[in-house]
């Protein structure tokens, strides 16, 4: 190339850089600029008073469950739209627990608690104009066992149901073939809510697209994945005893939108996009609290987050290695660092909410040295990189987990900090959904990391008895036979001394470690007042209002 | 020429290039930092101290900490090494087999460059991402994993230029000779086509580095990467955007990184590809 | 017009020395000489494009369904657990219902030739996660993605057209150089990173546009910007160095020489004949803005197809999935058909034989 073409281009090339980097540090200037000093506006301290009608309250939500029937949902989530939809028979007081009114007035048990009548009020209707009669609470009931796996939480509560008797117009009685305690708790849940006659007679699938309930709130539509849009039910005035008002819902509508991104969501509830959040998480909560809005949270009753034990494994097996493990884990911290400000540590395999919730506080401490301790009298001692060794093998644990809730990977990130520091290695593993069925079938884990909400304690037996599933590979000790006894105790008082020993014998043993117990947190707008949870802290919008 | 000389004409060359220059330290750092990241960071990527999380760049920690007080100028440097891997395993998957496929077409021509060109028409038609969101389906979540969803949907890419490299070169004068002197056809395919054909396929692999290392972080941002406490730095930017609204250097500053590793590899592929000249 | 030679022309300045200039009616697929506008040859030539995007979309399906046959579990016993990560106990009878129902019970390769056999009728099953078919899954969520889509692709091309016009117009270097620059670092942006970045910018710092959904006008500013910045430079890039390189022409000279402005001959002359290049870069776009869908709707919170992938990739839907990709192929073969089919009308000079 000649000397002219080479200055040209070394000029050129020259500009270029210039050009290039004045486009690079002016990006970068312009990021680094709006990055620091913008802070969230205070805003004006929420008005109290009375209550006004009227209004649409915006709601934005992680995920959608794909299904709008109550009776085939378990996500949180779209619960939240669910239990606006359809009235149960009972309710349950969140503070006491006790088992009050709704559609039916009063009932009774029989003394084996395999019988149960309910006489229903009789000015109750469906949206679409047909009463809430005896027929329909047969229809329901019989309609369950057609769900199939789509049902699994309903077939639970009904389970070895032996039918429905339409005794007159309004009363009915619900038998079963054995005893079967849990069964009015039950049917103060939204899984046993009622729907129309018309919509138990539709195909599973059919019934995921739209329902019929009688609820103080109407489907209007369902875009799956997008939004959920209810409105106010004209003439609704059968609410649970336990409400605040009585006839209609105060808000006109209700829009729920799907929003994946929690920083979008934060966002959007401090400029006033929506009114209400769900899936919080504690670096939201300032942000939150600054622009006025504010935090409502409940403990959920039910298993609290733990490391789920299997414990047929070879090394999990060592009770001391369990305990070991337990000892090392800072619940406290964890509580602090990666849940919202209001969650609390676990002091039971159940939540503190739960029915029969009894503390297993002292066995449930940090004791780092205590931890040491018991791993150096297993055998397990440390090895050069801190990781303890055993007979060449190295304390190395496999603890499955999903990404359903953003509180999951920090958490166990926290974890396995701690336990590395004991000395034991943590690798943790998000399979797919297909691998993770395969992993809980073969047992080619030793820790899930999960928890489940009920409000009533028999999901103790559901997942620690070794006559049902027994995914933790429970040893048969006498922990069966407390389950079971449980399972038809009626008499209240020695049905919660079962439990609490159950709880007991659970956590003394180890045979899971409880973490941290799950709050739901709710970051509501200064324009929304009474916002409540119903007891298994899903919300409860019929009191719920907007002011101007 | 003595050493004085070619140091000063490596000056000379270093300067009239310094965007190229730049990019070679970015990319050498990023090399350095896979290998040995004690040279950048001394602390300890995956313990934090959970009072100090959530703290914005300050001289303590040059990127801040993240949600457990982790310093995420340290997790960036030790992402490092994932990254690295995940793109070379990338590149190699589609280079090679890319390659091979390409070339046999090329060279055996007919009905098996008809059918072997159908099928990589069949991958181009399948959009990338779809594609390789599949095979991750099928192979499982991982680092690995993630790399060769990558690579394979990349292979067509590299399939098509070889073979069109490969029917350039299979018309050559010393092609033709060395058929003459009796050498087998996969002799013939290795001692001549292969070298010769195999240039804008270098080429097109230091520009797929810019892009593998886009897709891969693509995919561990979806979640289908590393798994916790792996500091990938898709992973890390999904992490984070968990606190968009309040730690805004827990997504922008390790996308910074990527994107200035992206402009080093293409600015560098832009400098190989003037036929072995450098620009 | 391949994915390999797009991303070459963006690496590269327009204006230094071209010497591995990829002839672009060269590598194109499926151009034949079109000696006059004779019907027979024609008709035959875009009977057989036909046939061949036809064949393309059996082979995409099937290779969609062997690459995901080959999983662990099954995606109905993921359905019993209710999918929230929580354990419930599920009867197996119950479970093995769903399967039959599902057709997961059968051998592999009678499910997939059932399952082309439907495809071809257009049914290709039901979402195993929710039991609707297959088919009202994606019509439903398309409108969204649609409108995104469509919105993207405008912005990027008259953005990048006007980035490329405005830079190989002007006699400023300095602007010439900044505009030029542009492209190469837009390409190098994961768009994830873009559209939180803009988010968290546009969105709760300066309160311009809303972060999320669906319905206005105003929600999809922010995608369609996220999208199109990768895009536009795509676009930018192809144009500029098309540009640069029509300008060179003789009849350019010609037409100078004649007397027409300087802007006349840019835009009705130079711009004209250098987009027809650009033109056949159009398949492959929208195959990118179609993949970039995936993650800009789960940012946005926006309920079209990408995000419905995402889930259904998640929950190994495998009726949703392979209907994605079945979509994703049609719309790719479709957009380059019509390419082919239109390219050779625009353009009369095409003598290049097909590489093919």
């Amino acid at each position: 190339m000649s000397k002219i073409h080479h200055r040209v281009r070394s000029r050129a090339r020259g500009k270029r850089l210039g050009a290039t980097v004045a486009v690079a540090v002016s990006t970068l200037a312009l990021l680094v600029l709006t990055g620091c000093g913008a802070e969230a506006v205070p805003g004006a301290v929420p008005s109290s008073g009375t209550p006004t009608p009227g209004g649409t309250l915006v709601v934005a939500v992680s995920d959608d469950a794909g299904c709008i029937d109550p009776q085939q949902v378990a996500s949180n989530n779209t619960i939240y739209t669910t239990r606006q939809l359809v009235d149960s028979l009972t309710d349950q007081d969140p503070e006491t627990g006790k088992i009050v009114p709704w559609l039916a007035e009063k009932w009774e048990v029989s003394p084996d608690s395999r019988s149960f009548t309910f006489h229903l009020r009789t000015d109750a209707t469906f949206s679409d104009g047909t009463p809430v009669n005896a027929e329909a609470v047969k229809a329901n009931f019989d309609a369950i066992d057609g769900l199939g796996a789509n049902g699994t939480l309903a077939l639970g509560y009904v389970s070895g149901y032996a039918g429905t008797k339409v005794v007159d117009d309004h009363t009915v009685t619900i038998t079963f073939k054995q005893p079967n305690v849990q069964f009015l708790q039950a049917t103060s849940t939204f899984t046993l809510g009622l729907l129309s006659v018309a919509t138990t007679q539709q195909s599973a699938a059919d019934r995921c697209s739209s329902v019929i309930g009688s609820g103080p709130f109407v489907l209007d539509s369902y875009t799956r994945n997008s939004s959920i849009v209810i409105s106010k039910r004209k003439g609704y005035d059968w609410g649970s005893s336990l409400w605040k008002h009585t006839g209609e819902a105060y808000l006109d509508q209700v829009e729920y939108r799907i929003v994946p991104e929690s920083g979008v969501r934060t966002g959007s509830l401090q400029s006033g996009q929506v009114d209400v959040i769900g899936s919080i998480g504690p670096q939201d909560e300032a942000a939150i609290t600054a622009s006025g809005a504010s935090l409502a949270a409940r403990a959920n009753p039910g298993l609290v987050f733990g490391l789920y034990v299997n414990n047929a494994r070879p090394i999990v097996k060592d009770p001391a290695v369990r305990e070991a493990i337990s000892a090392a884990i800072n619940r406290a911290d964890i509580a602090t660092t990666t849940f919202p400000s209001q969650t609390k540590a676990a002091t039971s395999v159940l939540a503190s909410t739960t029915l029969h919730y009894a503390s297993q506080e002292n066995n449930l401490g940090f004791d780092a040295s205590r931890a040491a301790q018991l791993l150096d009298e297993a055998g397990w001692l440390p090895g050069s990189d801190g990781i303890r060794v055993k007979d060449g093998q190295r304390l190395h644990l496999v603890a499955l987990w999903s990404d359903n809730a953003a509180t999951n990977k920090p958490t166990l990130e926290l974890i396995q900090q701690q336990l590395r520091a004991a000395g034991v290695e943590l690798e943790l593993k998000l399979p797919t959904a297909g691998e993770r069925t395969e992993l809980l079938q073969s047992g080619n884990f030793d820790f899930s990391w999960s928890n489940i909400t009920r409000v009533d304690p028999d999901i103790l037996r559901s997942s620690f008895s070794t006559l049902l599933a027994n995914s933790y590979r429970v040893p048969k000790t006498e922990l069966d036979d407390l389950l079971t006894r449980q399972a038809s105790e009626t008499d209240e008082t020695k049905r919660a001394e079962l439990v609490a020993q159950a709880q007991e014998l659970i956590v003394a043993n180890h045979y899971a470690i409880p973490v941290v117990e799950l709050t739901t947190v709710l970051g509501v707008g200064p324009k929304v007042h009474d916002l409540a949870f119903e007891a298994s802290s899903r919300i409860q919008l019929y009191d719920t209002w907007k002011s101007a | 020429m003595t050493l004085a000389t070619r140091i000063r004409s490596g000056a000379r060359f270093a300067v009239r290039r310094p965007t190229l220059v730049i990019a070679v330290l970015v990319v050498a750092a990023v090399v350095v930092a896979a290998f040995g990241p004690w040279v950048f960071s001394t602390a300890d990527p995956l313990t934090g101290v959970p009072a100090q999380k959530l703290q914005p760049p300050s001289p303590a920690h040059l990127f801040g900490t993240d949600e457990l007080g982790r310093d995420l100028w340290t997790r960036v440097v030790h992402g490092a090494a994932l990254s690295l891997k995940a793109t070379l395993i990338a590149v190699c998957v589609a280079f090679v087999f890319g390659g091979a496929i390409g070339m046999l077409a090329g060279f055996l021509g007919g009905w098996v460059d008809d059918v072997v060109m159908r099928v990589v028409d069949v991958l181009l038609s399948i959009p990338g991402l779809l594609l390789s969101l599949a095979l991750v389906t099928a192979l499982g979540y991982g680092t690995v994993e993630v790399a060769v969803a990558v690579g394979i949907t990349s292979i067509a890419g590299f399939a098509r230029v070889t073979r069109s490299e490969v029917l350039r070169v299979r018309t050559a004068v010393y092609v033709e000779a060395s058929a003459a002197t009796g050498a087998r056809w996969y002799q013939v395919l290795l001692w001549h086509v292969l070298p010769n054909a195999a240039g804008p396929g270098i080429v097109l692999a230091t520009l797929e580095f810019g892009s593998a290392i886009l897709a891969v972080s693509s995919l561990s941002f979806l979640g289908y990467g590393a798994q916790p406490p792996e500091p990938e730095w898709g992973a890390l930017i999904a992490s984070g955007r968990n606190y968009l609204a309040t730690a805004w250097w827990l997504t922008t500053l390790p996308g910074l990184v990527i994107v200035a590793l992206v402009l080093s590899t293409n600015r560098i592929s832009r400098a190989i590809d003037r036929r072995g000249e450098l620009a | 017009m391949t994915a390999v030679d797009v991303r070459t022309a963006i690496v590269e300045q327009p204006w230094e020395d071209e010497q591995r200039e990829p002839g672009l009616h060269d590598e194109h697929p499926g151009v034949e000489p079109v000696p006059g506008r004779a019907s027979r040859p024609w008709v035959r030539y875009v009977v057989r494009r036909v046939l061949q995007a036809v064949g393309v979309l059996v082979a995409a399906y099937t290779v969609s369904f062997f690459v995901l046959y080959r999983l662990p579990g099954d995606p109905v016993t993921i359905l019993a657990g209710g999918g929230t990560g929580e354990q419930l106990d599920v009867d197996p009878a119950k479970l093995a219902e769903l399967k039959a129902e599902y057709g997961f019970d059968q051998p592999v390769w009678l499910q997939y030739l059932t399952r082309l056999g439907a495809a071809v009728q257009g049914d290709f099953g039901r979402s195993v996660q929710t039991g609707e078919p297959v088919t009202a899954v994606l019509l439903r969520s398309l409108p969204s993605t649609l409108q995104l889509s469509t919105a993207a692709l405008l912005v990027s091309v008259i953005g990048g057209a006007a980035l490329a016009v405005v830079a190989t117009w002007t006699r400023n270097r300095w602007l010439r150089d900044v505009l030029l620059a542009l492209p190469p670092l837009a390409v190098s942006l994961p768009t994830f990173w873009i559209g939180l970045v803009l988010v968290d910018l546009l969105s709760f710092r300066l309160r311009l546009f809303p972060a999320m959904g669906d319905g206005t006008v105003a929600t999809l500013v922010l995608p369609v910007l996220t999208l199109a910045i990768p895009g536009g430079a795509v676009v930018a890039q192809l144009l500029a160095k098309s540009l640069l390189r029509t300008l060179d022409e003789p009849y350019i000279d010609i037409a100078r020489a004649k007397g027409l402005t300087r802007g006349r001959i840019h835009l009705a002359h130079a711009l004209r004949n250098a987009a027809l290049p650009a033109f056949t870069a159009t398949g492959m776009m929208v195959g990118n803005l179609f993949a970039g869908s995936v993650v800009v709707e789960t940012v946005f919170g926006r309920n079209g197809v990408g995000r419905v992938t995402q889930q259904a990739v998640t929950l190994q839907d495998i009726p949703v999935v392979q209907g994605v990709v079945a979509l994703g192929a049609l719309v790719f073969v479709t957009v380059n058909l019509v390419v082919d089919l239109v390219y050779p009308l625009l353009d009369p000079r095409i003598v290049t034989a097909a590489k093919d």
